[in-house]
């Protein structure tokens, strides 16, 4: 027992001179306060909690973060105060973690399906049993020359993780293997692909002077989230940078910059598009745009000089005027010419674009709209602007693929309904599952992936996922008992990412990559396992050989004692102490595309250089380089320099598609396909067929969750659980809606009830229903529904008793059609026609 | 600022009767704070720079995971204030805790703390300013839940002593992690903020940051009517203490995720 003497006790004890008796005596402690963390003491025994730093998962941003542990139980996650990604910060999501370890619903032991798909009648047999199954399945298929009918869907899995399961497959020799990007936002990566070579844009917030934000609610959630978010909010408060965002909706971002702009969805580009025609009407491309033109394709021909650019340019936008943009965005005009002229004026600028703007029928043309914009007035991969960006580049030991990884041609949509999917076309997996005409699974396996929630067309999925006959057998790979896992025939428990280990790379604002890990806070619970761990035993099972590593803790132990800069700073044990690692004396990266490459590099044996796109390359025999640069599958990745009229340059190097070395705005490919090979306005068909009855429905996302992932999360559920579509009280009054009221929502793909939410942050004649919520399974803290078998058991859980909402929500995706972008694939999640009437 | 959506509702009975009392002693409890004559009091205190606020919630989840707070119970959270008229609208984050006043109502009502306070109760002002509960002595009557003017306090079920507290659990609230800043490390919440929004510091003390931010920004503090004289200050938020929300037609409205502090008004 604690009492007073026994503190007192305590507090000499302590390590630190300062007690709490103490603490108003100590002048020095005052002084140095606060120091930032990276400590915690219970607020009970006033003990120091065990320190572990490691990495978040909650969502892509992977942020390195710290965790405490007491008595051997993870209490606390905190940011990791050494990272130059975060700084030092972390986001709820990020720290309400500790509910995912603890979460009374977890899986823990292997289950086979004993009812029928979806009843939720489970047997608890052994790993060894579980994988007896898998491997007999998997060798079944190889021994019938089959291999890709093992089909591996993943919803995340980076950097080493990626590595080990992912090379398990290649290994084993199925190419089936998809992942979910299409539903996030694969469709701006792969306008990035078309134009600047590599995906993902980092926006350099430290340097810039005016943020014009198309769609993207970074402030409260992001593919780079909290290294991003921080930045932003102390550069408007420290440096006074402004930013003004366009987005039908008052988020809490478009709510933080000096104006929000509400045009009609999926309208932006046309915005984008007048403002080009501002920047070229008015001239404000002479001096950086210039520039940058030297480097940019906006002419079929690459021999055309900068004022032949520009007139190429003058001529494609001269009817997309800003009159012409507010007649189709209802945005005005004077508004579209001034945020133009103040985007290529107050210099450096960023243009950041989101879902708002690239989850449209016309995305990916917004994002080539973007990235022309930004091109013509200079504001391009330079300090203070738009970025490439710059991540960890590990030394990963080698898992060997097959010789053969033949696949199941059902990732990338239906014949002809995307030209460029490089991101692939999750959304339609299920579909072509079912319409059956390029194969089907033998064996379906979901890591970290729910296609029956996250999806769109919620009906069809679980139909499909419950049809035997489509899917002979599917396995899912699961901390939790999850929306889809719930039809399941056998589930795989997981450990949550508390429990795992991992090396990490994701993109670093600063331009300076961060290498980090992530390691278990604690043990793995119950006989959850590592998916990542079950690849390893899997491959001894089938004679695969994985390569050195026989663990995933071996495999990152390995990747840090063999990757330069980290092997020298201490390797794994340096690591596993200090979690992240960066080159002190590395300058930040940028403007690489302005190297001149010498001519031993693009004269060297093997190096051609390719006429028609005047890229220099080393194709890998003759034939290919009789075929030609743009004709010969995958030459991108025999890409060594492009010429241009001012010399060789290094360029905007291709990453996925064969685009030469400009930045490509003129698009050769597109054209290929029968698209305006230059950035142009499409209509987004279903919007132009709406009748006065109808609205629009748009998704978006809050800061403490992600899409699916987070509300078996105690403290997050607490915070957000419920999301009544948001409606302006105009459009709310002509249909007799009031606060509160339950609402019908219909669309030709389904429909959903869900409460009112009169607001004047929305623009009249939409309607925005949020992600995350109303699951039919993922535990109790969900949806009130506890996972078979094991939810009698608390686990020491002493909340739920508590738990004081009714409403887990509604989720909206049982509405939203499952429909590509037509040249990239990306889910349309935006563009959803609905009638909505009170109930 | 905040209406009650159902006045029948409150905390306390929200939590009333729920759960047991497992932890009974914290350290505030077993260390009353000592002045020296010599020193010059310290004054701890709070200002939050909404400007740098994004209303993330990040703060709400640091301070949720340190005290393992139930659910129900709040020690510190986030407001998002929405007014306007489309599409002139702003919402304004505000991020609150306890105020730490100087003026404090809950010690007041405390009735462990005797008629004239002679007695040190359950709930108590240290001489550095930070206001704490006593578990071991809370009765659970919520009287201080009661005369908190800024809902600071709630009835956490497993604090407190059965016998004494009738199973009601022991008042509690935000202590400025005084486990923490008591070993020089900051609060969790604002070791946490992406917007570095919080600064904790000695307002006492002119060279400390939070001073220093006291002295070169004009600073407001919630219900000042209230003269309670609140160590919890905010920058960038003038607009409380204004009356332009409560113009004809124009819509407004609090959100939380307190369950009884949500409200929305059509003036």
């Amino acid at each position: 027992m604690f009492n007073r003497r026994n503190f007192l006790k305590f507090g000499a004890a302590s390590a630190a001179t300062v007690s709490v008796a103490g603490l108003s005596l100590n002048a020095k402690a005052a002084k140095d306060l606060p120091i930032r963390g990276n400590r915690d003491f219970s607020p009970i025994t006033g003990k120091e909690r065990k320190m572990i730093p490691s990495a978040c998962w909650q969502c892509v941003t992977r942020c390195a973060n710290v965790g405490f542990v007491e008595d051997g139980k993870l209490v606390k996650i905190e940011p990791n105060v050494n990272s130059i990604r975060t700084e030092g910060t972390l986001c709820a999501k990020g720290q309400a973690a500790v509910n995912h370890t603890y979460d009374p619903d977890r899986i823990l032991h292997p289950m086979r399906r004993v009812g029928k798909r979806g009843e939720g009648k489970w047997k608890r047999i052994s790993w060894d049993e579980a994988l007896t199954e898998v491997a007999a399945r998997m060798k079944k298929n190889k021994d019938a020359g089959t291999p890709e009918k093992v089909v591996y869907h993943y919803g995340r899995a980076k950097a080493s993780h990626s590595k080990t399961v992912g090379g398990f497959f290649k290994a084993y020799g199925t190419g089936s293997i998809g992942n979910h990007t299409s539903i996030c936002e694969g469709g701006k990566w792969s306008a990035q692909e078309l134009t600047w070579g590599g995906h993902f844009d980092n926006w350099d917030f430290d340097n810039t002077k005016f943020v014009l934000n198309f769609g993207s609610n970074f402030l409260e959630t992001h593919t780079n989230h909290i290294p991003v978010a921080h930045r932003m909010l102390w550069a408007m408060a420290d440096r006074g940078v402004e930013m003004v965002t366009f987005d039908v909706r008052l988020s809490n971002t478009a709510a933080k910059s000096r104006e929000w702009i509400a045009p009609k969805p999926g309208t932006d580009t046309a915005i984008i598009l007048a403002m080009i025609n501002v920047v070229m009407e008015e001239g404000l491309y002479k001096g950086d745009g210039e520039d940058m033109l030297q480097y940019t394709k906006v002419t079929e021909n690459d021999d055309a000089t900068v004022s032949q650019k520009i007139a190429a340019i003058k001529k494609h936008v001269k009817d997309y005027t800003p009159a012409w943009a507010e007649k189709i965005s209802g945005v005005s005009a004077s508004k579209i010419t001034s945020l133009a002229k103040e985007f290529a004026t107050k210099k450096p600028a960023v243009l950041v674009s989101y879902r708002g703007l690239v989850a449209h029928y016309n995305g990916n043309e917004g994002e080539r709209a973007c990235q022309l914009l930004c091109a013509v007035t200079g504001q391009i991969d330079k300090e203070g602007c738009r970025m490439k960006a710059v991540g960890a580049g590990w030394n990963f030991p080698k898992i060997k693929s097959a010789k053969k990884t033949p696949k199941l041609d059902i990732f990338d949509g239906f014949p002809g309904q995307a030209a460029y999917p490089t991101h692939h076309v999750s959304h339609q997996v299920l579909k072509m599952i079912k319409d059956g005409s390029n194969g089907r699974p033998d064996m379906y396996i979901t890591y970290c992936y729910t296609p029956a929630y996250a999806n769109g067309d919620v009906q069809e999925n679980i139909d499909i996922l419950k049809d035997e006959k489509l899917i002979p057998f599917y396995v899912s790979v699961d901390p939790f008992y999850g929306d889809s896992t719930m039809y399941a025939d056998l589930i795989l428990p997981d450990t949550p990412f508390t429990e795992r280990w991992t090396c990490e790379d994701m993109v670093s604002p600063s331009r300076v990559a961060e290498f980090y890990i992530r390691q278990p806070f604690t043990k793995p619970m119950g006989e959850a396992r590592d998916f990542s761990d079950v690849v390893f035993d899997l491959g001894k099972r089938l004679g695969i050989d994985m390569g050195e590593a026989s663990s995933h803790e071996e495999y990152v132990k390995l990747s840090c004692n063999n990757t330069p800069g980290v092997k020298e700073a201490g390797g794994f044990e340096y690591m596993k102490k200090v979690g992240v690692w960066h080159d002190k004396n590395a300058k930040p990266q940028g403007s690489v595309y302005k190297t001149p490459i010498p001519s031993s590099v693009y004269k060297a044996k093997g190096v051609v250089l390719d006429k028609e796109s005047g890229v220099y390359w080393k194709p890998k025999n003759s034939s290919d380089a009789k075929k030609g640069y743009r004709a010969t599958k995958k030459a991108f990745k025999k890409y060594v320099a492009q010429q241009m009229p001012h010399g060789v340059f290094s360029g905007f190097a291709p990453d996925a598609v064969n685009k030469s070395g400009y930045l490509e705005l003129w698009s050769p490919l597109l054209k290929m396909k029968g698209f305006d090979p230059m950035p142009t306005w499409m209509a987004i068909p279903e919007h132009q067929k709406m009748s006065k009855d109808d609205l629009y429905m748009t998704t978006y996302k809050v800061a403490t969750h992600s899409h699916s992932r987070t509300m078996n999360c105690k403290w997050l559920a607490e915070t957000y659980h419920s999301n009544p579509a948001l409606i302006n009280p105009s459009t709310a009054k002509t249909r007799g809606i009031y606060e509160g009221d339950s609402i019908k929502v219909k669309s030709d793909t389904g429909e959903f009830v869900t409460k009112a939410k009169l607001t004047e942050s929305i623009r009249p004649g939409v309607i925005a229903v949020s992600h995350h919520c109303g699951h039919w399974a993922y535990g109790r803290y969900a949806s009130d529904k506890r996972a078979p078998n094991e939810g009698s058991d608390n686990r020491g859980d002493k909340d739920y008793k508590l738990k004081w909402w009714t409403d887990n929500g509604v989720h909206p995706n049982w509405a939203i059609a499952n429909s590509p972008d037509p040249i990239n694939g990306q889910q349309r999640w935006m563009d959803t026609v609905v009638k909505v009437t009170r109930v | 600022m905040n209406s009650n959506s159902d006045p029948k509702i409150n905390r306390r009975d929200l939590l009333k009767g729920i759960g047991k009392g497992s932890a009974l002693v914290t350290i505030v409890a077993a260390a009353p704070s000592v002045v020296h004559a010599k020193e010059k009091k310290v004054r701890y205190g709070m200002v939050i720079d909404v400007r740098r606020c994004s209303g993330c919630q990040a703060c709400s989840i640091a301070c949720k995971s340190e005290f393992d707070v139930p659910l129900g119970g709040v020690r510190s959270w986030v407001e998002h204030h929405e007014a306007g008229v489309y599409p002139k609208m702003e919402r304004r984050m505000m991020p609150r805790l306890c105020n730490h006043c100087s003026e404090p109502p809950c010690v007041d009502a405390c009735p462990e703390n005797g008629p004239d306070h002679k007695a040190q109760g359950a709930t108590y002002k240290r001489d550095d300013g930070i206001v704490v509960v006593d578990e071991t002595k809370c009765i659970g009557c919520a009287k201080c839940v009661d005369a908190c003017p800024y809902d600071a306090r709630f009835m956490n079920p497993f604090k407190g002593d059965p016998k004494l507290t009738k199973g009601n659990g022991s008042a509690d609230k935000c202590d400025f992690c005084l486990h923490r800043i008591s070993q020089g490390v900051a609060p969790s919440c604002v070791n946490t903020c992406p917007g570095r929004a919080r600064i904790f510091g000695d307002l006492n003390d002119p060279s400390s940051e939070i001073a220093k931010l006291v002295a070169e920004f004009d600073t407001t503090v919630l219900r000042r009517d209230k003269k309670t004289k609140p160590s919890v200050m905010y920058i960038g938020a003038d607009w409380i203490e204004s009356k332009r929300d409560k113009k004809a037609n124009q819509f407004s409205r609090v959100d939380t995720h307190r369950k009884e502090m949500s409200s929305t008004r059509f003036s």
